[in-house]
Protein backbone atom coordinates (compact mmCIF):
# COMPACT_ATOMS: atom_id res chain seq x y z
CA UNK A 1 0.00 0.00 0.00
CA UNK A 2 2.40 2.32 1.55
CA UNK A 3 4.57 1.19 -2.20
CA UNK A 4 1.60 1.84 -4.18
CA UNK A 5 0.94 5.78 -2.70
CA UNK A 6 5.11 7.03 -3.11
CA UNK A 7 5.40 5.57 -6.70
CA UNK A 8 5.86 8.61 -9.21
CA UNK A 9 3.97 7.22 -11.56
CA UNK A 10 0.59 6.39 -9.53
CA UNK A 11 0.83 9.63 -7.61
CA UNK A 12 0.33 11.19 -11.55
CA UNK A 13 -2.24 8.77 -12.59
CA UNK A 14 -4.60 9.55 -9.48
CA UNK A 15 -4.24 13.40 -9.88
CA UNK A 16 -4.76 13.24 -13.46
CA UNK A 17 -7.62 11.31 -13.48
CA UNK A 18 -9.08 12.64 -10.50
CA UNK A 19 -9.13 16.07 -12.23
CA UNK A 20 -10.83 14.19 -15.58
CA UNK A 21 -13.42 11.68 -13.93
CA UNK A 22 -14.46 14.52 -11.67
CA UNK A 23 -14.51 17.23 -14.67
CA UNK A 24 -16.26 15.10 -16.76
CA UNK A 25 -18.65 13.31 -14.35
CA UNK A 26 -20.18 17.23 -13.72
CA UNK A 27 -19.85 18.38 -17.85
CA UNK A 28 -21.20 14.76 -18.22
CA UNK A 29 -24.89 15.27 -16.61
CA UNK A 30 -25.32 18.46 -18.52
CA UNK A 31 -24.05 16.34 -22.34
CA UNK A 32 -26.30 13.91 -21.97
CA UNK A 33 -29.32 15.98 -20.89
CA UNK A 34 -28.28 18.35 -23.84
CA UNK A 35 -28.15 15.41 -26.08
CA UNK A 36 -24.94 15.96 -27.22
CA UNK A 37 -22.77 13.01 -26.50
CA UNK A 38 -21.60 12.86 -29.75
CA UNK A 39 -20.36 16.40 -30.16
CA UNK A 40 -18.22 15.37 -26.77
CA UNK A 41 -17.02 12.23 -28.68
CA UNK A 42 -16.19 14.51 -31.50
CA UNK A 43 -14.56 17.45 -29.83
CA UNK A 44 -12.13 14.47 -27.89
CA UNK A 45 -11.11 13.11 -31.42
CA UNK A 46 -10.31 16.33 -32.58
CA UNK A 47 -8.00 17.14 -29.20
CA UNK A 48 -6.37 13.88 -30.10
CA UNK A 49 -4.95 15.69 -32.71
CA UNK A 50 -3.08 17.87 -30.73
CA UNK A 51 -1.73 14.50 -28.86
CA UNK A 52 -0.25 12.96 -31.26
CA UNK A 53 1.20 16.37 -32.34
CA UNK A 54 2.32 16.94 -28.94
CA UNK A 55 4.45 13.99 -29.29
CA UNK A 56 5.90 14.95 -32.41
CA UNK A 57 7.01 18.68 -31.37
CA UNK A 58 7.97 17.86 -28.34
CA UNK A 59 5.48 20.07 -26.44
CA UNK A 60 3.12 19.55 -23.41
CA UNK A 61 0.69 16.67 -23.68
CA UNK A 62 -1.83 18.88 -22.25
CA UNK A 63 -1.05 22.13 -24.46
CA UNK A 64 -1.12 20.05 -27.81
CA UNK A 65 -4.25 18.39 -26.40
CA UNK A 66 -6.22 21.28 -25.63
CA UNK A 67 -4.96 24.10 -28.77
CA UNK A 68 -7.03 21.30 -31.01
CA UNK A 69 -9.81 21.21 -28.34
CA UNK A 70 -10.48 24.92 -28.45
CA UNK A 71 -9.99 24.44 -31.76
CA UNK A 72 -12.70 22.06 -32.26
CA UNK A 73 -15.00 23.95 -30.25
CA UNK A 74 -14.70 26.86 -33.00
CA UNK A 75 -15.20 24.34 -35.64
CA UNK A 76 -18.25 23.15 -33.75
CA UNK A 77 -19.35 26.74 -33.46
CA UNK A 78 -18.68 27.78 -37.45
CA UNK A 79 -20.29 24.87 -38.58
CA UNK A 80 -23.55 24.43 -36.56
CA UNK A 81 -26.91 24.83 -38.03
CA UNK A 82 -29.36 26.30 -37.89
CA UNK A 83 -31.22 23.33 -37.17
CA UNK A 84 -31.00 20.72 -34.13
CA UNK A 85 -30.65 17.68 -36.84
CA UNK A 86 -28.02 19.08 -38.52
CA UNK A 87 -26.03 18.76 -35.42
CA UNK A 88 -24.86 15.34 -35.36
CA UNK A 89 -23.42 15.94 -39.07
CA UNK A 90 -21.22 18.67 -37.88
CA UNK A 91 -19.96 16.33 -35.25
CA UNK A 92 -19.22 13.93 -37.58
CA UNK A 93 -17.40 16.01 -40.05
CA UNK A 94 -15.27 17.51 -37.82
CA UNK A 95 -14.70 14.11 -35.80
CA UNK A 96 -13.60 12.59 -39.01
CA UNK A 97 -11.25 16.31 -40.04
CA UNK A 98 -9.58 15.85 -36.91
CA UNK A 99 -9.17 12.07 -36.84
CA UNK A 100 -7.49 12.54 -40.21
CA UNK A 101 -4.96 15.23 -38.95
CA UNK A 102 -4.27 12.18 -36.20
CA UNK A 103 -3.32 10.21 -38.79
CA UNK A 104 -0.90 12.55 -40.32
CA UNK A 105 0.71 13.51 -37.27
CA UNK A 106 0.93 9.79 -35.45
CA UNK A 107 2.44 8.58 -39.12
CA UNK A 108 5.12 11.45 -38.98
CA UNK A 109 5.87 10.12 -34.74
CA UNK A 110 6.44 6.72 -36.14
CA UNK A 111 8.37 7.56 -38.92
CA UNK A 112 10.56 10.61 -37.91
CA UNK A 113 10.89 10.11 -34.28
CA UNK A 114 10.48 6.40 -33.42
CA UNK A 115 7.33 6.31 -30.92
CA UNK A 116 5.94 3.20 -31.81
CA UNK A 117 3.78 3.45 -28.84
CA UNK A 118 2.49 6.87 -30.08
CA UNK A 119 -0.88 5.28 -31.17
CA UNK A 120 -1.64 3.32 -28.68
CA UNK A 121 -0.78 6.12 -25.64
CA UNK A 122 -3.09 9.27 -27.47
CA UNK A 123 -5.79 6.52 -29.00
CA UNK A 124 -6.14 4.48 -25.46
CA UNK A 125 -3.80 6.23 -23.27
CA UNK A 126 -0.71 6.08 -20.92
CA UNK A 127 -1.06 7.32 -17.60
CA UNK A 128 1.44 6.32 -15.96
CA UNK A 129 4.10 7.80 -18.20
CA UNK A 130 2.43 11.37 -18.17
CA UNK A 131 4.75 13.97 -17.18
CA UNK A 132 4.18 14.90 -12.88
CA UNK A 133 3.65 18.18 -13.93
CA UNK A 134 1.02 17.65 -16.76
CA UNK A 135 -1.07 15.97 -13.44
CA UNK A 136 -0.88 19.30 -11.72
CA UNK A 137 -1.59 21.52 -14.19
CA UNK A 138 -4.29 19.30 -15.25
CA UNK A 139 -6.14 19.56 -11.61
CA UNK A 140 -5.76 22.87 -11.62
CA UNK A 141 -7.51 23.82 -15.25
CA UNK A 142 -10.33 20.90 -13.81
CA UNK A 143 -10.82 23.03 -11.05
CA UNK A 144 -11.41 25.97 -12.80
CA UNK A 145 -13.66 24.39 -15.57
CA UNK A 146 -15.80 22.90 -12.15
CA UNK A 147 -16.06 26.56 -11.22
CA UNK A 148 -16.77 28.36 -14.21
CA UNK A 149 -19.45 25.64 -14.67
CA UNK A 150 -21.12 26.38 -11.09
CA UNK A 151 -21.09 29.93 -12.40
CA UNK A 152 -23.47 29.01 -15.44
CA UNK A 153 -25.37 25.71 -13.86
CA UNK A 154 -28.34 27.40 -13.07
CA UNK A 155 -28.91 29.33 -16.18
CA UNK A 156 -27.48 26.15 -18.43
CA UNK A 157 -29.25 24.00 -17.14
CA UNK A 158 -33.10 26.12 -18.13
CA UNK A 159 -31.96 26.61 -21.48
CA UNK A 160 -31.17 23.04 -21.40
CA UNK A 161 -34.49 21.68 -20.13
CA UNK A 162 -36.48 24.62 -21.44
CA UNK A 163 -34.86 26.44 -23.98
CA UNK A 164 -38.63 28.52 -24.90
CA UNK A 165 -38.52 29.29 -21.21
CA UNK A 166 -35.20 30.34 -21.14
CA UNK A 167 -35.39 32.86 -23.79
CA UNK A 168 -38.75 34.60 -22.37
CA UNK A 169 -36.43 34.59 -19.30
CA UNK A 170 -34.29 36.91 -21.76
CA UNK A 171 -31.20 34.35 -20.58
CA UNK A 172 -28.26 34.05 -23.29
CA UNK A 173 -29.10 30.81 -24.77
CA UNK A 174 -27.02 30.85 -27.45
CA UNK A 175 -23.91 31.91 -25.66
CA UNK A 176 -24.63 29.76 -23.15
CA UNK A 177 -24.64 26.95 -25.29
CA UNK A 178 -20.93 27.76 -26.53
CA UNK A 179 -19.76 28.45 -22.96
CA UNK A 180 -20.81 24.89 -22.07
CA UNK A 181 -18.85 23.94 -25.06
CA UNK A 182 -16.12 25.30 -24.33
CA UNK A 183 -16.11 23.75 -20.80
CA UNK A 184 -16.78 20.45 -22.70
CA UNK A 185 -13.33 20.39 -25.11
CA UNK A 186 -11.35 21.33 -21.73
CA UNK A 187 -12.84 17.88 -20.08
CA UNK A 188 -12.69 15.71 -22.57
CA UNK A 189 -8.99 17.17 -23.52
CA UNK A 190 -8.41 16.19 -19.74
CA UNK A 191 -9.96 12.38 -20.29
CA UNK A 192 -8.24 11.98 -23.41
CA UNK A 193 -4.96 12.29 -21.81
CA UNK A 194 -6.23 10.10 -19.38
CA UNK A 195 -7.58 7.33 -20.62
CA UNK A 196 -7.10 8.16 -24.38
CA UNK A 197 -9.21 9.92 -26.92
CA UNK A 198 -10.99 7.39 -28.33
CA UNK A 199 -12.20 5.98 -24.77
CA UNK A 200 -12.71 9.88 -24.01
CA UNK A 201 -16.48 9.62 -24.44
CA UNK A 202 -16.61 6.20 -21.98
CA UNK A 203 -15.76 9.19 -18.90
CA UNK A 204 -17.54 11.50 -20.39
CA UNK A 205 -20.89 9.62 -20.50
CA UNK A 206 -20.49 6.51 -18.45
CA UNK A 207 -20.53 8.40 -15.11
CA UNK A 208 -23.61 10.93 -16.26
CA UNK A 209 -25.98 7.70 -17.48
CA UNK A 210 -26.12 5.90 -14.36
CA UNK A 211 -26.08 8.63 -12.32
CA UNK A 212 -29.15 10.38 -14.24
CA UNK A 213 -31.04 6.63 -13.68
CA UNK A 214 -30.07 6.80 -9.93
CA UNK A 215 -30.59 10.23 -8.74
CA UNK A 216 -34.10 12.65 -8.44
CA UNK A 217 -32.65 15.86 -9.08
CA UNK A 218 -29.99 17.41 -11.56
CA UNK A 219 -27.67 18.50 -8.68
CA UNK A 220 -28.00 14.88 -7.09
CA UNK A 221 -26.87 13.53 -10.38
CA UNK A 222 -24.56 15.78 -11.41
CA UNK A 223 -22.46 14.96 -7.52
CA UNK A 224 -23.47 11.42 -8.16
CA UNK A 225 -21.47 11.17 -11.39
CA UNK A 226 -19.06 12.93 -9.89
CA UNK A 227 -18.11 10.30 -7.33
CA UNK A 228 -18.77 7.48 -9.96
CA UNK A 229 -16.12 9.02 -12.34
CA UNK A 230 -13.30 9.67 -9.53
CA UNK A 231 -14.40 5.92 -8.21
CA UNK A 232 -13.92 4.65 -11.69
CA UNK A 233 -10.80 6.01 -12.52
CA UNK A 234 -8.89 5.36 -8.95
CA UNK A 235 -10.28 1.86 -8.90
CA UNK A 236 -8.67 1.16 -13.06
CA UNK A 237 -5.46 2.79 -11.65
CA UNK A 238 -5.96 0.47 -8.34
CA UNK A 239 -6.43 -2.43 -10.25
CA UNK A 240 -3.95 -1.97 -13.19
CA UNK A 241 -1.39 -2.02 -10.41
CA UNK A 242 -2.10 -4.71 -8.70
CA UNK A 243 -2.31 -6.43 -12.19
CA UNK A 244 1.71 -6.39 -12.02
CA UNK A 245 1.59 -10.26 -11.30
CA UNK A 246 -0.99 -11.40 -12.96
CA UNK A 247 1.19 -12.42 -16.03
CA UNK A 248 4.33 -12.44 -15.26
CA UNK A 249 6.22 -8.75 -16.65
CA UNK A 250 2.60 -7.69 -18.48
CA UNK A 251 0.44 -5.24 -16.73
CA UNK A 252 -2.74 -4.62 -18.01
CA UNK A 253 -3.48 -1.14 -19.06
CA UNK A 254 -4.85 1.41 -16.71
CA UNK A 255 -7.73 2.41 -19.47
CA UNK A 256 -9.00 -1.10 -19.49
CA UNK A 257 -10.38 -0.95 -16.03
CA UNK A 258 -11.13 2.06 -16.07
CA UNK A 259 -13.76 1.24 -19.21
CA UNK A 260 -15.06 -1.41 -17.66
CA UNK A 261 -15.83 -0.11 -14.23
CA UNK A 262 -18.14 2.37 -16.13
CA UNK A 263 -19.47 -0.64 -17.30
CA UNK A 264 -20.56 -2.25 -14.46
CA UNK A 265 -21.24 0.80 -13.08
CA UNK A 266 -24.19 1.27 -15.43
CA UNK A 267 -25.10 -1.74 -15.37
CA UNK A 268 -25.48 -1.46 -12.10
CA UNK A 269 -27.23 1.38 -11.84
CA UNK A 270 -29.35 -0.05 -14.64
CA UNK A 271 -30.32 -3.52 -12.19
CA UNK A 272 -30.62 -1.17 -9.12
CA UNK A 273 -33.27 0.94 -10.61
CA UNK A 274 -35.12 -1.90 -11.93
CA UNK A 275 -35.49 -3.83 -8.71
CA UNK B 1 58.72 5.37 -80.59
CA UNK B 2 60.02 2.96 -77.77
CA UNK B 3 58.94 6.46 -75.00
CA UNK B 4 55.89 6.65 -76.88
CA UNK B 5 55.01 2.88 -76.57
CA UNK B 6 55.67 2.85 -73.55
CA UNK B 7 53.81 5.95 -72.27
CA UNK B 8 50.89 4.60 -74.28
CA UNK B 9 51.70 1.21 -72.08
CA UNK B 10 51.52 3.56 -69.18
CA UNK B 11 48.26 5.34 -69.89
CA UNK B 12 46.45 2.23 -70.68
CA UNK B 13 48.16 0.19 -68.21
CA UNK B 14 46.71 2.63 -65.45
CA UNK B 15 43.51 3.13 -67.17
CA UNK B 16 43.06 -0.41 -66.92
CA UNK B 17 43.90 0.09 -63.17
CA UNK B 18 41.87 2.27 -62.56
CA UNK B 19 38.90 0.48 -64.53
CA UNK B 20 39.96 -2.04 -62.45
CA UNK B 21 39.11 -0.15 -59.24
CA UNK B 22 35.98 0.89 -60.33
CA UNK B 23 33.08 -1.30 -57.73
CA UNK B 24 31.81 -4.39 -60.09
CA UNK B 25 29.11 -4.93 -57.36
CA UNK B 26 26.35 -3.46 -55.35
CA UNK B 27 25.97 -3.77 -51.62
CA UNK B 28 23.38 -2.21 -48.90
CA UNK B 29 23.44 -2.44 -44.96
CA UNK B 30 20.53 -1.51 -44.19
CA UNK B 31 21.69 0.00 -40.99
CA UNK B 32 25.00 1.81 -41.23
CA UNK B 33 27.11 -0.56 -38.75
CA UNK B 34 25.85 -3.29 -41.39
CA UNK B 35 27.08 -1.31 -44.29
CA UNK B 36 30.55 -0.57 -42.38
CA UNK B 37 31.49 -3.71 -41.69
CA UNK B 38 30.27 -4.77 -45.91
CA UNK B 39 32.36 -1.88 -46.90
CA UNK B 40 35.67 -3.20 -45.28
CA UNK B 41 35.01 -6.55 -46.69
CA UNK B 42 34.31 -5.22 -50.01
CA UNK B 43 37.07 -3.04 -50.27
CA UNK B 44 36.96 -0.68 -53.79
CA UNK B 45 35.47 -3.90 -55.73
CA UNK B 46 32.02 -3.17 -54.03
CA UNK B 47 29.70 0.15 -53.69
CA UNK B 48 28.34 0.34 -50.45
CA UNK B 49 25.61 2.08 -49.69
CA UNK B 50 23.67 2.41 -45.73
CA UNK B 51 19.76 2.93 -45.58
CA UNK B 52 20.16 4.07 -41.90
CA UNK B 53 22.27 6.50 -40.58
CA UNK B 54 20.51 9.18 -38.90
CA UNK B 55 21.45 9.07 -35.28
CA UNK B 56 17.99 11.04 -34.91
CA UNK B 57 15.27 8.64 -36.01
CA UNK B 58 14.81 4.73 -33.99
CA UNK B 59 15.70 2.21 -36.40
CA UNK B 60 12.55 -0.02 -35.06
CA UNK B 61 10.11 1.98 -36.82
CA UNK B 62 11.78 3.05 -40.00
CA UNK B 63 9.39 3.17 -43.00
CA UNK B 64 10.13 2.51 -46.75
CA UNK B 65 10.01 4.81 -49.22
CA UNK B 66 10.49 4.98 -53.59
CA UNK B 67 14.07 6.08 -53.36
CA UNK B 68 14.75 2.92 -51.01
CA UNK B 69 12.94 1.11 -53.37
CA UNK B 70 15.48 2.08 -56.56
CA UNK B 71 18.76 2.02 -54.18
CA UNK B 72 17.73 -1.85 -53.93
CA UNK B 73 17.05 -2.39 -57.44
CA UNK B 74 20.62 -1.96 -58.12
CA UNK B 75 22.17 -3.80 -54.90
CA UNK B 76 23.85 -7.37 -55.44
CA UNK B 77 23.82 -8.42 -51.83
CA UNK B 78 21.47 -6.58 -48.40
CA UNK B 79 22.30 -7.23 -45.57
CA UNK B 80 19.34 -7.33 -42.61
CA UNK B 81 19.50 -7.30 -38.56
CA UNK B 82 16.19 -9.49 -38.59
CA UNK B 83 14.09 -9.94 -35.47
CA UNK B 84 11.73 -7.30 -37.09
CA UNK B 85 13.97 -4.61 -36.61
CA UNK B 86 14.01 -4.11 -39.98
CA UNK B 87 11.09 -6.26 -41.34
CA UNK B 88 10.16 -3.41 -43.78
CA UNK B 89 12.73 -4.51 -46.35
CA UNK B 90 11.83 -8.28 -47.22
CA UNK B 91 8.56 -6.67 -48.83
CA UNK B 92 11.01 -4.20 -51.15
CA UNK B 93 13.32 -6.77 -51.97
CA UNK B 94 10.39 -9.20 -53.32
CA UNK B 95 11.02 -9.64 -57.30
CA UNK B 96 14.85 -8.03 -57.06
CA UNK B 97 17.85 -9.62 -57.84
CA UNK B 98 19.36 -8.94 -54.63
CA UNK B 99 20.41 -11.56 -51.65
CA UNK B 100 19.17 -11.18 -48.72
CA UNK B 101 21.54 -11.95 -45.82
CA UNK B 102 20.12 -11.77 -41.99
CA UNK B 103 22.22 -11.05 -39.07
CA UNK B 104 19.32 -12.97 -37.30
CA UNK B 105 19.83 -16.24 -39.62
CA UNK B 106 23.12 -16.14 -39.80
CA UNK B 107 23.19 -16.75 -35.53
CA UNK B 108 20.35 -18.77 -36.11
CA UNK B 109 18.54 -17.09 -33.61
CA UNK B 110 14.88 -17.87 -33.24
CA UNK B 111 12.12 -15.12 -33.87
CA UNK B 112 11.05 -15.32 -30.13
CA UNK B 113 14.65 -13.76 -29.42
CA UNK B 114 13.86 -10.35 -26.98
CA UNK B 115 16.03 -8.21 -27.79
CA UNK B 116 16.90 -7.35 -31.91
CA UNK B 117 20.16 -5.71 -31.27
CA UNK B 118 22.72 -7.97 -32.54
CA UNK B 119 25.59 -5.72 -33.51
CA UNK B 120 26.53 -5.65 -29.53
CA UNK B 121 27.24 -9.09 -30.00
CA UNK B 122 30.66 -10.38 -30.28
CA UNK B 123 30.04 -13.00 -32.97
CA UNK B 124 27.42 -10.94 -34.97
CA UNK B 125 29.70 -8.70 -37.32
CA UNK B 126 32.27 -11.70 -38.01
CA UNK B 127 29.27 -14.27 -39.11
CA UNK B 128 28.08 -11.18 -41.50
CA UNK B 129 31.96 -10.67 -42.57
CA UNK B 130 32.49 -13.72 -43.43
CA UNK B 131 29.17 -14.87 -45.41
CA UNK B 132 29.35 -11.17 -47.54
CA UNK B 133 33.55 -12.72 -48.30
CA UNK B 134 31.71 -15.49 -49.84
CA UNK B 135 28.93 -13.51 -51.70
CA UNK B 136 31.64 -11.52 -52.72
CA UNK B 137 33.81 -14.10 -54.02
CA UNK B 138 31.34 -16.50 -56.13
CA UNK B 139 29.99 -12.85 -57.58
CA UNK B 140 33.60 -11.67 -58.25
CA UNK B 141 36.26 -14.71 -58.81
CA UNK B 142 38.63 -11.84 -60.14
CA UNK B 143 39.30 -10.74 -57.01
CA UNK B 144 39.10 -13.39 -54.54
CA UNK B 145 42.25 -13.31 -53.02
CA UNK B 146 41.29 -9.87 -51.79
CA UNK B 147 38.06 -10.19 -50.62
CA UNK B 148 39.87 -12.97 -48.49
CA UNK B 149 42.50 -10.57 -47.27
CA UNK B 150 39.88 -8.19 -46.47
CA UNK B 151 37.55 -10.59 -44.43
CA UNK B 152 40.95 -11.67 -42.17
CA UNK B 153 42.02 -8.32 -41.49
CA UNK B 154 38.43 -7.28 -40.43
CA UNK B 155 38.60 -10.41 -37.92
CA UNK B 156 42.18 -9.20 -36.51
CA UNK B 157 40.93 -5.65 -36.06
CA UNK B 158 38.20 -7.34 -33.33
CA UNK B 159 40.81 -8.34 -31.40
CA UNK B 160 41.42 -5.43 -29.50
CA UNK B 161 37.54 -5.30 -28.76
CA UNK B 162 37.39 -8.25 -27.38
CA UNK B 163 40.59 -7.79 -25.51
CA UNK B 164 38.83 -5.01 -23.73
CA UNK B 165 35.59 -6.67 -23.26
CA UNK B 166 37.74 -10.20 -21.23
CA UNK B 167 39.38 -6.80 -19.26
CA UNK B 168 36.17 -5.88 -18.58
CA UNK B 169 34.82 -8.68 -17.51
CA UNK B 170 38.24 -9.68 -15.29
CA UNK B 171 38.08 -7.19 -13.14
CA UNK B 172 34.25 -6.13 -12.66
CA UNK B 173 32.41 -9.43 -12.95
CA UNK B 174 29.37 -9.17 -11.29
CA UNK B 175 29.21 -5.60 -11.18
CA UNK B 176 25.88 -4.76 -10.99
CA UNK B 177 24.66 -1.95 -13.35
CA UNK B 178 21.33 -0.57 -14.96
CA UNK B 179 19.53 0.07 -18.28
CA UNK B 180 16.82 1.60 -20.07
CA UNK B 181 16.81 -0.22 -23.36
CA UNK B 182 18.06 -3.80 -24.01
CA UNK B 183 20.26 -2.16 -26.72
CA UNK B 184 23.64 -3.04 -25.04
CA UNK B 185 22.20 -5.80 -23.16
CA UNK B 186 24.65 -8.55 -25.44
CA UNK B 187 27.79 -7.31 -24.65
CA UNK B 188 26.74 -6.06 -20.78
CA UNK B 189 26.02 -9.36 -20.35
CA UNK B 190 29.36 -10.59 -22.48
CA UNK B 191 31.53 -8.30 -20.20
CA UNK B 192 29.93 -10.67 -17.13
CA UNK B 193 27.96 -7.14 -15.74
CA UNK B 194 24.65 -8.03 -14.42
CA UNK B 195 21.74 -6.20 -15.63
CA UNK B 196 19.59 -5.21 -12.33
CA UNK B 197 16.71 -3.49 -14.59
CA UNK B 198 13.36 -5.38 -15.04
CA UNK B 199 13.00 -6.97 -18.34
CA UNK B 200 9.87 -5.92 -18.47
CA UNK B 201 10.80 -2.39 -18.04
CA UNK B 202 13.40 -2.47 -20.90
CA UNK B 203 10.34 -4.01 -22.92
CA UNK B 204 8.43 -1.27 -22.17
CA UNK B 205 10.57 1.49 -22.97
CA UNK B 206 11.72 -0.23 -26.27
CA UNK B 207 8.00 -0.44 -27.72
CA UNK B 208 6.64 2.99 -25.95
CA UNK B 209 4.23 1.06 -23.37
CA UNK B 210 2.87 2.32 -20.56
CA UNK B 211 5.48 0.75 -17.56
CA UNK B 212 3.93 -0.69 -14.73
CA UNK B 213 4.64 1.23 -12.04
CA UNK B 214 6.35 -1.22 -9.83
CA UNK B 215 9.02 -1.37 -12.94
CA UNK B 216 9.78 2.63 -12.29
CA UNK B 217 9.99 2.38 -8.75
CA UNK B 218 12.57 -0.64 -9.06
CA UNK B 219 14.88 1.26 -11.79
CA UNK B 220 14.87 4.53 -9.45
CA UNK B 221 15.58 2.75 -6.57
CA UNK B 222 18.65 1.52 -8.48
CA UNK B 223 19.90 4.56 -9.16
CA UNK B 224 18.73 6.52 -6.24
CA UNK B 225 20.25 3.55 -3.65
CA UNK B 226 23.34 3.19 -5.59
CA UNK B 227 22.33 -0.10 -5.97
CA UNK B 228 24.02 -0.11 -9.36
CA UNK B 229 27.75 0.95 -10.78
CA UNK B 230 26.30 2.08 -13.81
CA UNK B 231 23.34 3.46 -15.51
CA UNK B 232 23.48 2.93 -19.83
CA UNK B 233 20.60 4.60 -21.76
CA UNK B 234 19.79 4.73 -25.28
CA UNK B 235 21.30 7.76 -26.67
CA UNK B 236 19.10 7.67 -29.93
CA UNK B 237 15.71 7.23 -28.31
CA UNK B 238 15.12 9.69 -25.05
CA UNK B 239 11.94 10.17 -23.77
CA UNK B 240 10.37 12.80 -20.64
CA UNK B 241 10.58 9.75 -18.60
CA UNK B 242 14.79 8.34 -19.47
CA UNK B 243 15.38 12.14 -18.64
CA UNK B 244 14.49 11.52 -15.05
CA UNK B 245 15.87 8.74 -14.77
CA UNK B 246 19.29 10.79 -16.14
CA UNK B 247 18.73 13.53 -13.84
CA UNK B 248 18.39 11.13 -10.92
CA UNK B 249 21.93 9.29 -11.73
CA UNK B 250 23.50 12.74 -11.58
CA UNK B 251 22.10 13.29 -8.44
CA UNK B 252 23.91 10.26 -7.31
CA UNK B 253 26.37 9.96 -8.93
CA UNK B 254 25.99 6.79 -10.63
CA UNK B 255 28.06 6.85 -14.07
CA UNK B 256 26.39 7.31 -17.15
CA UNK B 257 27.18 5.32 -20.78
CA UNK B 258 25.29 6.14 -23.80
CA UNK B 259 24.70 3.07 -26.62
CA UNK B 260 23.42 3.70 -29.71
CA UNK B 261 21.47 2.05 -32.55
CA UNK B 262 23.04 3.23 -35.16
CA UNK B 263 27.02 3.33 -35.63
CA UNK B 264 27.37 7.43 -34.22
CA UNK B 265 29.82 9.71 -36.66
CA UNK B 266 32.34 10.11 -34.07
CA UNK B 267 33.57 6.19 -34.87
CA UNK B 268 35.16 5.21 -37.85
CA UNK B 269 34.40 1.81 -38.42
CA UNK B 270 32.36 -0.59 -36.61
CA UNK B 271 35.24 -2.14 -34.47
CA UNK B 272 36.24 1.46 -33.27
CA UNK B 273 33.04 2.27 -32.22
CA UNK B 274 32.76 -0.89 -30.60
CA UNK B 275 35.75 -0.97 -28.57
CA UNK B 276 35.01 2.83 -27.44
CA UNK B 277 32.19 1.47 -25.81
CA UNK B 278 33.82 -1.36 -23.88
CA UNK B 279 36.10 1.52 -22.90
CA UNK B 280 33.47 4.06 -21.52
CA UNK B 281 32.23 0.82 -19.52
CA UNK B 282 35.75 0.53 -18.24
CA UNK B 283 35.97 3.41 -17.11
CA UNK B 284 32.58 4.02 -15.89
CA UNK B 285 33.20 1.34 -13.51
CA UNK B 286 37.39 2.58 -12.74
CA UNK B 287 35.55 5.70 -11.79
CA UNK B 288 32.50 3.95 -9.13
Amino acid sequence: MMAFLQSGPVQTALLLSAAAGLLCGALGVFTVLRGQAFAGHALSDVSSAGGAGALLFGISPLLGFLLFGIAGVAGLELLQPRRAAGRDEAAGILLGAGLGVTALLLHFCLTGHGASGAAQAVMFGAMFSAPPGTALWASGLAGLCLLGLVLIARPLLLATLDAELALVAKLPVRALGFAFLALLALGVTLAAMTIGAILATALLIGPAASALRLAGSPLRAVLLSMGLGLAACWGGVVLAYVSYGWIPGRTWPVSFFIVALLFLFHEAARWGRRA
Amino acid sequence: MLFHRIGLALVFGLAGHLAMAQPVLHAVGLENQYADVLAQIGGPYVKVSAIQSDPNTDPHEFEATPRIAAQFRKADLVVENGLGYDSWAAQLLKGGHAKLLSAQALLKLPDSTPNPHLWYRTDTMPAVAAAAAAFFEAKDPAHKAQYQANLKAFDAALAPWKAEIAKVKARYAGAPVAVTEPVADDLLQEAGLKIMTPFSYELSVMNDTDPAPQDVAAEEALLRDNKVKLFAYNEQVTDPQTEALLALARQHQVQIVPVYELMPSSAKHYQDWMLQATTALDQALAAK
